[in-house]
């Protein structure tokens, strides 16, 4: 009876782990189409309206321009660090590897380390981690409130001749289509509720 | 155990008063700051022309006078560290030869631009794992220390390695000119241990410096690097890896450390002794002792000479090309402080 049971527990556990690993199972990789853009630079925009303008203007200052060509010259270089990493499996793996080593020789070395020095600094290395993870946490939780709402007063600052800035990401897309700004606006759909 | 009549005594000159040159705690403090203050100075000033004329002057004479340091720390027998230079010698050769044959293979289309960071991190990760090998091999000789926590490190180094193996490049590119200031304050604790709290407190000076750097050029425009040689430099200083930051910035900063580095090597060493009578042979363990390579070691020395007269002359000739190959072959001198920096720990 309890060689049954201990059976039908591992089984139950073997086919719980199938089922989570099944469900980490990487997305297929989906090939960037044609028409897709790519983002090289971040920046400010300054919306404003001007009543003697005869055409629309677009400004750029030359610091700008020439942080943009630098940008746009080696688009593969100036790709994040994030980026980078995910598209090459290959240092993926290895870094997983490694660090997978460093955590399990680690552990070793801390299990057969007697020495009481040697714990005082893994107990320091470990609060350091600790205070840097809350200090990330204390970080994130301050972080600005998301882009779209410096955008939101938009279509009223126009109709009032009023200026809207806010953050802008030069995209390079394909084609021979000009320019083309795309503003974050959530508008809100009142009809409806009412 | 290795015997006592072995143990090379000249590495650390006996300390008699009369035989030192009378330089007070307080001068060598002095000659620290205003180095460095000016170092920082002409670095931030004009980065690219300080950058060609250190390299153009200094940078052979210091080779030449850390093969002599290193020829005059190396034990005459080497007795219980004979694995510990085994795996040195070994590791300098093969990652030497490894970093030499990196571009070659590359020029030669063996693989594509895209495997660069995989080879690079390749060589980083074979780099820490023989660093790894010597901090416990050094370990071993002595019961009193455990540094088995070289491996893990060396493993978590190699992981981040891997997620940016040319910025990894780059920060041993910045580190390197630091180990120098290490190496001082070691002779400084045998030989001058009067001086070593002056100069510890001097060091605080340094973050100082780079921070004040930092602030002054961050905002700085990119240098222009329309020619050949001033694009070289900036790429060395990780241009193209940081592309958010000044070059200015880049190029000063690296350029103040390097200039640290030769300081120490050409002018803080032999001014301490560390280096022993230039000219003598006498102070190399190997040359001195019985059965020993006299011979042998000033045609080394004088051949080394020859090679820094060689690089002036290629400095003259074609500047730029002769930067390439030299920072490329210098990686054996980079190589080599490490097991002599651990062998004084």
């Amino acid at each position: 009876m309890k060689r049954t049971l201990i059976l039908s527990t591992a089984i139950c556990a073997l086919l719980t782990s199938a089922i989570y690993a099944f469900g980490d199972i990487a997305r297929p990789k989906v090939s960037p189409s044609p028409g897709e853009g790519k983002i090289v630079f971040h920046t400010s925009l300054l919306v404003t309206s001007d009543s003697k303008a005869s055409e629309a203007r677009l400004q750029i200052s030359q610091e700008t321009l020439k942080r943009i060509r630098e940008a746009t010259a080696d688009a593969s270089v100036n790709e994040s660090l994030t980026q980078r990493i995910v598209h090459s499996s290959t240092r993926t793996m290895m870094a997983g590897v490694f660090m997978f080593l460093a955590v399990s020789f680690a552990g070793v070395w801390l299990a057969r380390s007697s020495q009481r020095r040697g714990r005082k600094a893994v107990a320091a290395v470990l609060l350091g981690a600790f205070a840097l993870g809350a200090g990330a946490i204390i970080v994130r939780a301050n972080a600005g409130p998301p882009g779209y709402l410096r955008w939101q007063g938009l279509p009223q600052n126009l109709t009032k001749g009023r200026p809207t800035g806010g953050g802008v990401q030069i995209e390079i897309v394909p084609g021979d289509a000009g320019m083309k700004l795309i503003v974050p606006l959530r508008i809100e759909e009142k009809s409806s509720e009412e | 155990m290795e015997r006592t009549a072995n143990i090379p005594l000249a590495a650390w000159p006996v300390a008699r008063p009369a035989d030192r040159p009378r330089v007070s705690a307080r001068r060598f403090a002095a000659l620290l700051i205003v180095s460095a203050c000016l170092s920082a100075a002409l670095a931030s000033w004009l980065p690219l022309q300080v950058s060609i004329v250190t390299v153009f002057l200094f940078a052979g004479p210091h080779n030449w006078l850390e093969l002599r340091y290193f020829l005059m720390r190396l034990p005459a027998r080497f007795g219980r560290s004979r694995n510990f230079f085994a795996v040195a010698f070994a590791g300098i050769g093969v990652l030497t030869l490894g970093y030499l044959a990196l571009p070659a293979l590359y020029y030669t289309n063996v693989w594509s631009g895209e495997n660069w960071p995989v080879a690079i991190a390749t060589w980083n990760t074979l780099l820490l794992l023989w660093l790894a090998a010597l901090v416990i091999l050094r370990g071993k000789q002595s019961s009193r220390r455990d540094w088995s926590w070289a491996l893990p490190a060396a493993f978590a180094l190699s992981a981040v390695n891997w997620l940016a193996p040319e910025l990894f490049s780059l920060a041993i590119v910045y580190l390197h000119p630091l180990v120098a200031l290490w190496f001082l304050d070691r002779h400084l604790r045998r030989t001058r241990s009067e001086w070593l709290r002056t100069y510890r407190r001097c060091l605080l000076l340094l973050p100082l410096l780079m921070v004040g750097m930092f602030w002054q050029l961050s905002g700085t425009p990119s240098l222009a690097d329309d020619n050949g040689l001033a694009w070289r430099i900036t790429q060395h200083a990780g241009g193209q890896l940081l592309p958010n930051v000044s070059t200015h910035l880049l190029v000063s900063m690296h350029v103040f450390l390097e200039m640290l580095h030769y300081g120490v090597w050409i002018i803080a060493l032999p001014l301490i002794g560390a280096t022993g009578a230039i000219w003598s042979t006498k102070t190399i363990p190997l040359a001195r002792r019985r059965g020993g390579f006299p011979k042998t070691i000033a045609a080394i020395l004088s051949c080394s000479l020859f090679a820094v007269a060689v690089l002036w002359m290629g400095f003259t000739l074609n500047y730029a090309a002769t930067r390439d190959v030299y920072f490329a072959v210098a990686m054996a001198h980079v190589l080599a402080e490490a097991p002599f920096l651990l062998r004084m720990i």
